[in-house]
Parts: C-alpha cells; sequence; structure tokens
C-alpha cells in the first residue's frame, strides 16, 4: 500500500518534468500530475491482479483519456494537453532498452544455442514494448476521438 | 477595402494560426476545425490542405464567390502546448465576441509572446522526471541520482545545440550519447545498486511522445499521410536515441 503510494508520487513527478518540458500552461500542472498518478496507479493495481501488462497499460491510458475530457470543459484547454503528458510515465522504456541491447547481441559472433536464447528474448522484448506503446496511444486517442463529433464543447456531459 | 487586399489579410491571419498550431504539435482534424471555425465568423468559406511542412489554404467569399489560393510553411517543430491551448480558446472568444481580423492578429502576437517556463526550472523538472522513471523500473535512491546527474549534463547540452538550430536527428543523437557516456561511467564502475537502470533510463526525456500520440490520432482520424509522416518522424528520433545508447555501448564494452 505505502509502496503503492510512493509509485503514485513518482508517476507525478515524471508526468510534471514532460508537462514543463512541453510548456502547458500552468493552471494544468495539478491536473496533469493527478490524472498521471491516478492511471499509473491503476496500471499497477491491475498487474498486481496478474492481468497482462499490455491489457493493464490499455486501461490505464483509457482511464487517463476518458478523464482529460471533463478536465478540458472545466479549464478551457484542448484534452490532449492533459493526456499527453500524463500518458508518457508509462511508456515501456525497460522492455525497449532491453530490446536494444538483444539486438546488438544479435550481432555478435556466438555459439547456436546462445544465439537461439538471445533471439528469443530479443523478440519477446521487443514485441512487448511494440504492443505496450500500442495500447498506450489506442487508450489514450480513443475517448477523444468518441467525444468529438464536432468539438468536445458541444458534448453534453450528464 | 480593395477586396484582393482584405483576402490577402485574411488568409495571413488563417494561415499563420494554422501554421502554429502545426509547429507546437496539435492533431490535424484540431487544425483544420480550428480554421474553418475562424473563417466561418469572418465570413468566408475554407477548404485547407495540412502537410507536415506546409499549410495550404483556399478562401471562398460567400457574396462574391470568388476564390483565393495561398500557402505558407509551417513554424519549425518544437512542443508548445500554451500556443495550442490559447489558440483553441481564441478560437471559442472569436465566435462568441463576433471578432473581426485585427483583433484576431492581435491575439496571436500576444500569444506568440507569452513565455515559456524559466530554464532551470526546466532542467530540474525534467532531470527529475527521469529520476522517478528509475524509481519506477526498480531503482534505488543512488541510481536515481546518477539518472538525474546524466539528464542534467545532457539536458543542458540538448539547450546549447537547439539554440545552434543544429539537425535536430543528429541533436538528439549527439544528447542520448551525452547521457549514456555520463551513466555508464557508474555502470562501468559498478557504483549504485542497479546502475543499468540508471543508463536505461536516463534518455527517456528525448522519447518522441507528441508525434507518437498524434500519429496514431491522424491514422485513425483519416489523415493517413500526416499520420505515417508524424509516425516516421517518431520512429527517426527513436532511432537517434538508440543510435546514441549503442555509440557507448561500444566505447564501454558492457
Amino acid at each position: 500500500m505505502i509502496h503503492q503510494l510512493e509509485m503514485a508520487i513518482w508517476l507525478a513527478v515524471a508526468s510534471l518534468g514532460f508537462a514543463v518540458l512541453f510548456n502547458v500552461p500552468k493552471r494544468t500542472l495539478v491536473v496533469i500530475a493527478l490524472l498521471s498518478s491516478l492511471g499509473g496507479s491503476c496500471k499497477l493495481i491491475l498487474i498486481n491482479y496478474n492481468i497482462h501488462i499490455v491489457i493493464a497499460t490499455f486501461f490505464g491510458a483509457l482511464l487517463i483519456g476518458l478523464l482529460s475530457i471533463p478536465a478540458a470543459h472545466n479549464k478551457h484547454t484542448p484534452p490532449l494537453v492533459f493526456s499527453i503528458p500524463a500518458v508518457i510515465p508509462m511508456i515501456p522504456g525497460a522492455f525497449a532498452y532491453k530490446a536494444m541491447l538483444g539486438f546488438i547481441k544479435l550481432t555478435e559472433n556466438t555459439s547456436q544455442t546462445a544465439y537461439d536464447i538471445a533471439l528469443n528474448e530479443t523478440i519477446s522484448n521487443g514485441i512487448i514494448a511494440a504492443f505496450i506503446l500500442l495500447a498506450l496511444t489506442a487508450g489514450v486517442s480513443f475517448p477523444m476521438l468518441i467525444s468529438r463529433k464536432e468539438s468536445i464543447k458541444t458534448m453534453k456531459l450528464k | 477595402m480593395k477586396p484582393s487586399k482584405q483576402n490577402n489579410i485574411v488568409s495571413d491571419c488563417l494561415l499563420e494560426v494554422g501554421s502554429l498550431l502545426m509547429g507546437s504539435g496539435a492533431s490535424t482534424n484540431r487544425i483544420k476545425v480550428t480554421i474553418e471555425r475562424i473563417a466561418e465568423t469572418l465570413g468566408y468559406e475554407t477548404e485547407i490542405l495540412v502537410t507536415h511542412k506546409t499549410v495550404l489554404l483556399l478562401l471562398k467569399n460567400k457574396k462574391t464567390e470568388k476564390v483565393f489560393n495561398r500557402f505558407k510553411k509551417t513554424a519549425p517543430h518544437g512542443a508548445n502546448f500554451k500556443l495550442v491551448s490559447g489558440i483553441s480558446r481564441m478560437s471559442w472568444r472569436v465566435v462568441e465576441e463576433n471578432w473581426n481580423t485585427d483583433q484576431v492578429n492581435q491575439e496571436i502576437k500576444r500569444l506568440q509572446t507569452a513565455t515559456r517556463y524559466p530554464f532551470l526550472l526546466t532542467l530540474f523538472m525534467v532531470s527529475m522526471a527521469d529520476a522517478a522513471f528509475c524509481r519506477l523500473f526498480g531503482g534505488a535512491y543512488v541510481d536515481m541520482a546518477i539518472a538525474f546527474t546524466a539528464t542534467c549534463v545532457a539536458f543542458y547540452v540538448r539547450h546549447l545545440l537547439l539554440k545552434n538550430q543544429f539537425n535536430f536527428y543528429l541533436c538528439t543523437t549527439i544528447v542520448s550519447f551525452t547521457a549514456c557516456f555520463i551513466s555508464g561511467l557508474a555502470v562501468y564502475l559498478q557504483f549504485g545498486v542497479h546502475p543499468n537502470l540508471a543508463f536505461a533510463t536516463c534518455v527517456l526525456f528525448l522519447i518522441p511522445g507528441i508525434p507518437l500520440i498524434n500519429s496514431f490520432t491522424d491514422l485513425i482520424d483519416g489523415n493517413v499521410t500526416n499520420g505515417l509522416v508524424r509516425g516516421i518522424n517518431a520512429m527517426l528520433i527513436a532511432f537517434s536515441i538508440a543510435l546514441g545508447m549503442l555509440g557507448t555501448l561500444y566505447i564501454y564494452n558492457f
């Protein structure tokens, strides 16, 4: 539980770093931190319940995408200003790094068995990284696309 | 005023909006909707074509039925959500308060001069973000400090390179190399608990988050060409980061 809370704080810090880098308006900073820690915690909790990381990431990103719409209404800002910095802490950095290391290993001259092991690991890591990225972008852009017939502003929130 | 001159002023104003939005990271559909909304209030019908580097605009005068064509290259690409948000807000005020072209031009000028966050604050926050990534992937506090230092130096290098109008991809490679070189030193000397986590996370501030998500949004929206261009741009940036890491990996020979 305490571990979960600590992770939520680090998620918020990571998203705030990107928010400042992307130069978001000052009034949105608090909401971005909140959205990021909610979505990221959702993903971490789902992983704790033995749900696959790709699906967990999808639901975390979906939560951020959904919550960014009422936030956009409230702060008079397009929803992508909230959702893009908030999902960035979920990117599969570790998997992508391992996949890259694997590719480098594949270029070396090694024995057949070592090559087979490296190939297995590399492909597995690379595909997980790619699918997490896909789930992330899909999860965060679906709510934006569904909600936007003309524009967010004309939609009634009941 | 002569109609041709009026056309010039209106199209300049609308193209400026499109160019700024494309440069600061808005999706294609948002650019189209915003320009059409402003043009409607100013009394024109428009057709537009938005690409990665140029915006093409066709103005139709509702009274005289004459058409007018013009295009403009986009503003330099660099994320600036304050501008996206400000222009979106402005487009609503244009409709509600029935603005004319002069008022729109003045507001655009005001939005362009809006300040960015101070450099030192950005430096600190971005370094903290990478340290946070290190913690999220399971690093200890020592590793976080390594990631923080590496990012700090690398971000300063990036600032210097971008100020001199360097090629963006080459700049990304050099910055990624700098970050990895510093954190790689910790791996080489076996300093810290999991120094390779710091090595993996110190380049994460370079990842192309906006091109990636905008690429997907554009593809799903049906703006396939723009989606592909943005996707390839994102992949090139990711490749540049990997190239920088590769360089350090061969130097230290882990």
